[in-house]
């Protein structure tokens, strides 16, 4: 009897054993090494001296370029996480409902997502091109455009292309999640609320939306994540050029330890990005516990 | 027992095989090399070199040397170097463009420890000395190549331009002119300043104008008034609109392909740029000329070179044989049998006197390109600032663009650079 109940106490793991061990080389590990990268002194050439404490902070924020490119994080991750939810949620709802070409439509719906980030931001890149670029091609074939337009004219209007090309190609990834929601509520719910009398928006109010609530905290909060995370549409399109201008967090702590060779102040901001990230996403787990404790 | 004896009898067989591939193991070098272009690879590991590869030929012709040679591209070369130094595990020769810094952190090896000295006489002694900080050289020249400017002779004809530019002013007057003639079609003059090569913008610019990085004494002269004018300059020529519209993004190989597209008039560039327009299928046969400069000040081109340099290794087992093998590998590389390969290749400048025989025989248009080298000026890569000054005139050029103040943003790189 008594090996049996050590048998079980030991089991379970044994079996996560493998996943906690890869967890622990792959994300743990390296982890650890960027927060004592952080509080070292390293050289330029990549050599690791001792511990300097809050220097590569204090460097880091105190950069001329700092303050620019954490208001561009900001607007970064708050116009494409709320536009795209937005869009796809409509999106979302147009896929549910019963029409012709319905799987054509959902299936055209993956191929953004499906696509690799780089490879999507260098066709936008070549789409708003001014000299071969396909948009000014298409306009200007149309009769709609006498001469190119510069749709890069500022960085500015470079940063809302950017902002632009992170939207469409975040839009799918909510509207699936959405949409996975939507399938899931019964159809016996919009009966009741039909034969109560009630409207499209009256049934979107108090039947559909809280019903997807939770796909939409797991799209919402996995997307802050993936678009604060997110570098290939900005290091493709602009490089974080003019001057940081156009830079997030993510390119900038880039070009900080690969470009400028300042691998001290690169980690600090990586720490500062990780420690943002996990306020986010425990604030998340707060909300779903919590949730489930309601239930 | 018997078990037992053939047990110790594989023990032993095991242990004698390792003794022996130990001696056979001799010296192995790790060796990165910067990736010029698609042939760089095949030229060293695949098949480029006469149906065999470097690696293999040297290791033939040197028994007791094993390569472990890796080919990689420029951009992640930087990486891929600090991240192997981070680790301990820095590589024993290295072929990239800077070397100040691994210098000046003690992880090189001075040449003269390593490389034979009828080698060391063999390189133009004008490049040594770019790679010489107070008496050591830490480095040798791999390849160099020259800027110029290049122009569209059809295009300029048809704009009515009869001269080539010589000065800013005239520069000006045949942008206008090329304008006026194809408005939107064409852009007369390709300006770069991306983080990709804008520091190459300063140097035309600040030396066309007797200005520059430094003084004749070696101190940094970031803000002097010649540098002023002449970035002011620079960046009126983007703001008047003779130059492509983006040059904050647009790189030298966009506006290459520009130029060998027709849709630019002139630009800057190395003397590989008819190689590259062959390479894209382009037509345009461009024209050479000396850079332009402002009146009164004299024209000078830009020499760019990369380099080859060995790490220290405190744990080699025998510093004599490991020195010697990389200076074998040295050798070989220079050999003219295999360098002139290596350098007509990719269409870029030798650094040998060895070499230039057999290359400006093969094409003699090369004779003209190494007198231009021969007059060339280099950049300060040999100052420790290097790599800040190099991004800091990139960031003021590009806070220039958006309306910066010249004059206040190269102040204030000068008193970041020298602490004043």
């Amino acid at each position: 009897m008594r090996s049996v109940f050590v048998r079980h106490r030991w089991e379970p793991y044994l079996w996560i054993l493998p996943s906690i061990l890869l967890m622990l080389v792959f994300v743990v590990f390296p982890i650890g090494i960027v927060f004592r990268l952080a509080f070292s002194h390293i050289s330029r050439a990549g050599v690791v001296g001792g511990f300097i404490g809050l220097k590569n902070f204090q460097d880091a924020v105190s950069s001329a370029a700092f303050p620019q490119v954490m208001l561009n994080t900001a607007v970064w991750v708050v116009s494409v996480v709320g536009l795209s939810t937005l869009i796809g949620f409509i999106c979302a709802m147009v896929l549910n409902q019963p029409f012709r070409g319905r799987k054509i439509a959902r299936s055209i719906m993956v191929f953004p997502w499906a696509a690799s980030l780089v490879i999507q931001a260098s066709v936008w890149n070549y789409i708003i091109k001014m000299e071969y670029g396909n948009l000014n091609n298409i306009l200007l074939n149309l009769g709609f455009l006498q001469d190119p337009v510069n749709w890069r004219a500022s960085y500015q209007i470079e940063f809302i292309w950017e902002c632009a090309i992170g939207i469409i190609v975040t839009i799918p990834f909510v509207t699936f999640t959405v949409l996975s929601g939507l399938q899931s509520i019964d159809a016996s719910y919009y009966e009741a609320a039909t034969v109560d009398g009630a409207g499209f928006w009256k049934k979107l109010r108090h039947v559909t939306i809280p019903l997807v609530k939770p796909s939409l905290t797991v799209s919402t909060v996995l997307n802050i994540i993936y678009v604060f995370n997110s570098f290939p549409i900005i290091y493709t399109i602009t490089k974080g050029a003019p001057a940081n201008k156009t830079d997030t967090m993510v390119t900038y702590l880039y070009m900080l330890a690969f470009y400028d060779q300042r691998k001290g102040p690169a980690t600090a901001l990586s720490v500062i990005g990780f420690v943002i990230l996990c306020i986010a996403s425990g604030c998340y787990m707060l909300i779903t516990m919590r949730k489930e404790e309601n239930l | 027992m018997k078990r037992f004896l053939s047990v110790i009898l594989a023990l032993s067989l095991f242990l004698s095989l390792a003794v022996v591939s130990a001696h056979a193991e001799d010296i192995t070098l790790d060796v990165i090399i910067a990736q010029y272009g698609p042939n760089t690879q095949e030229w060293f590991l695949g098949a480029g070199m006469d149906g065999s590869n470097f690696v293999a030929k040297f290791e033939e012709a040197n028994p007791g040397i094993k390569l472990n040679l890796e080919v990689v591209s420029w951009n992640d070369l930087y990486t891929v170097v600090s991240t192997r130094i981070s680790n301990n595990n820095a590589p024993d020769i290295l072929n990239i463009d800077v070397f100040a810094d691994y210098a000046n952190e003690g992880l090189l090896m001075p040449v003269s420890e390593y490389c034979p000295e009828e080698l060391f006489n063999d390189f133009f002694p004008q490049f040594i000395e770019q790679s010489n900080i107070d008496g050591t050289v830490w480095a040798v020249p791999d390849l160099a190549s020259a800027r110029a400017l290049f122009y569209n002779e059809d295009l300029l004809k048809e704009a009515g331009v009869d001269k080539v530019p010589e000065t800013w002013a005239e520069l000006e007057d045949a942008s206008q002119a090329i304008l006026d003639a194809f408005g939107g079609e064409v852009y007369p003059w390709g300006v770069d300043m991306t983080t990709d090569e804008g520091q190459a913008a300063f140097a035309y610019y600040t030396w066309g104008n007797n200005g520059g990085f430094v003084d004749e004494n070696g101190e940094w002269i970031l803000n002097s008034d010649a540098n002023v004018e002449a970035i002011e300059y620079a960046i009126g020529l983007v703001n008047k609109g003779f130059t492509n519209p983006n040059p904050a993004t647009q790189t030298r190989y966009d506006l290459q392909d520009m130029f060998a597209a027709g849709k630019m008039a002139m630009l800057i560039a190395p003397n590989q740029l008819p190689t590259y327009i062959i390479d894209k299928e382009g037509t345009v046969v461009p024209g050479t000329a000396a850079l332009p400069h402002n009146e009164g000040a004299g024209s000078s081109s830009v020499g760019v070179m990369d380099r080859i340099m060995a790490f220290k290794d405190e744990s080699a087992p025998d510093q004599a044989a490991r020195n010697e093998a990389i200076g074998k590998f040295l050798t070989f590389f220079y050999d003219p049998a295999n360098y002139v390969g290596w350098v007509s290749m990719e269409g870029f400048l030798p650094a040998v006197n060895s070499a230039v025989g057999a290359l400006v025989e093969a094409d003699p248009s090369f004779q003209a390109w190494l007198d231009v080298l021969g007059g060339a000026k280099f950049y300060p890569t040999t100052k420790a600032e290097w790599n800040d000054v190099k991004q800091g005139v990139i960031e003021v050029e590009q806070q220039a663009l958006t309306g910066g103040n010249v004059k206040e943003l190269l102040d204030a790189l000068q008193a970041k650079i020298t602490g004043k």
